[in-house]
């Protein structure tokens, strides 16, 4: 994996850590949306949603429209995908290691007769 | 503060100080290390299972012989029950716990959580800021083509 790669994960994971960003991302999933439109489902100041939002357009989560007045938010979804494609990789590298590690395991152990508990 | 931690569990018919060796063994890693079609040679592993000791795998593709490498340190080996390091290049925190369920069963929870730059070691922070640097150095090349 090259180091540009890792590091937007970086930014895209440090992005996702949080809970409201992440249910920023949820509602831009059904559409784009202007950053009251985002403010209300939160107990938020416009002024802390603006801080997410520019945290999640940081990340190239989220991208921001210049011509349009209210400047709706847009959610990049081939950001997030190479953040769900990182994890599924890294799912399947340790299910993977896990398999041969069971197999290799039974070539070193072999479960003792009688007390074995399927 | 909340991080982003993937957790993966399994359950091994292998008591708990067997499958604990399994993790810090190259003789035991080589035969499972890589995922499949990838081979881990036992002789570029190496395991210093101490805190603050190296732990660099070479993991190498079958099909066309294309390389791998990985590097970390161990923060924590507490045999046989837990296990941790944090890979230099990425930052991610790798922590094993082996959890004894009796008759001979283990588990294993694999937990990674990613930790902010600033909390990595000075070579893995050295590393960032070359790559931040190459990156500043490339962006201002741009700038003086645009303007020129």
């Amino acid at each position: 994996m090259t180091s540009a790669l890792e590091q937007r994960l970086d930014a895209t994971f440090a992005a996702l850590a949080d809970p409201t960003r992440r249910a920023i991302l949820a509602r831009l999933a059904t559409g784009d949306a202007t950053v009251n439109e985002l403010a209300e489902p939160f107990a938020l100041s416009l002024p802390g949603i603006s801080k997410h939002l520019k945290v999640l357009e940081r990340s190239g989560l989220i991208t921001r429209r210049r011509e349009a007045q209210f400047r709706p938010c847009h959610l990049e979804r081939e950001a997030l995908d190479a953040a769900v494609d990182w994890i599924e990789t890294n799912r399947r590298l340790w299910s993977e290691r896990f398999d041969k590690l069971d197999e290799h395991l039974r070539t070193v152990h072999t479960p003792s007769n009688g007390d074995h508990r399927d | 503060m909340t991080e982003h931690v993937l957790r993966y569990t399994r359950v091994f018919d292998a008591p708990r100080e067997l499958v604990f060796s399994c993790m810090v063994e190259p003789e035991h890693m080589t035969h499972f290390w890589g995922p499949i079609g990838v081979t881990t040679p036992l002789d570029q592993i190496t395991v210093d299972a101490r805190p603050g000791g190296a732990f660099t795998t070479v993991m190498v593709n079958d099909a066309d012989g294309s390389t791998y490498p990985t590097s970390a340190r161990y923060t924590e080996v507490s045999a046989p029950e837990r296990l941790s390091w944090v890979e230099a290049h990425s930052g991610m925190t790798v922590t094993v716990r082996f959890t004894d369920l009796g008759d001979d069963r283990t588990q294993v929870d694999i937990e990674q959580a990613h930790v902010p730059a600033q909390m990595l070691d000075p070579g893995a922070q050295a590393g960032f800021r070359t790559s931040l640097d190459r990156f500043a150095a490339h962006l201002d090349r741009l700038t003086r083509a645009e303007r020129s």
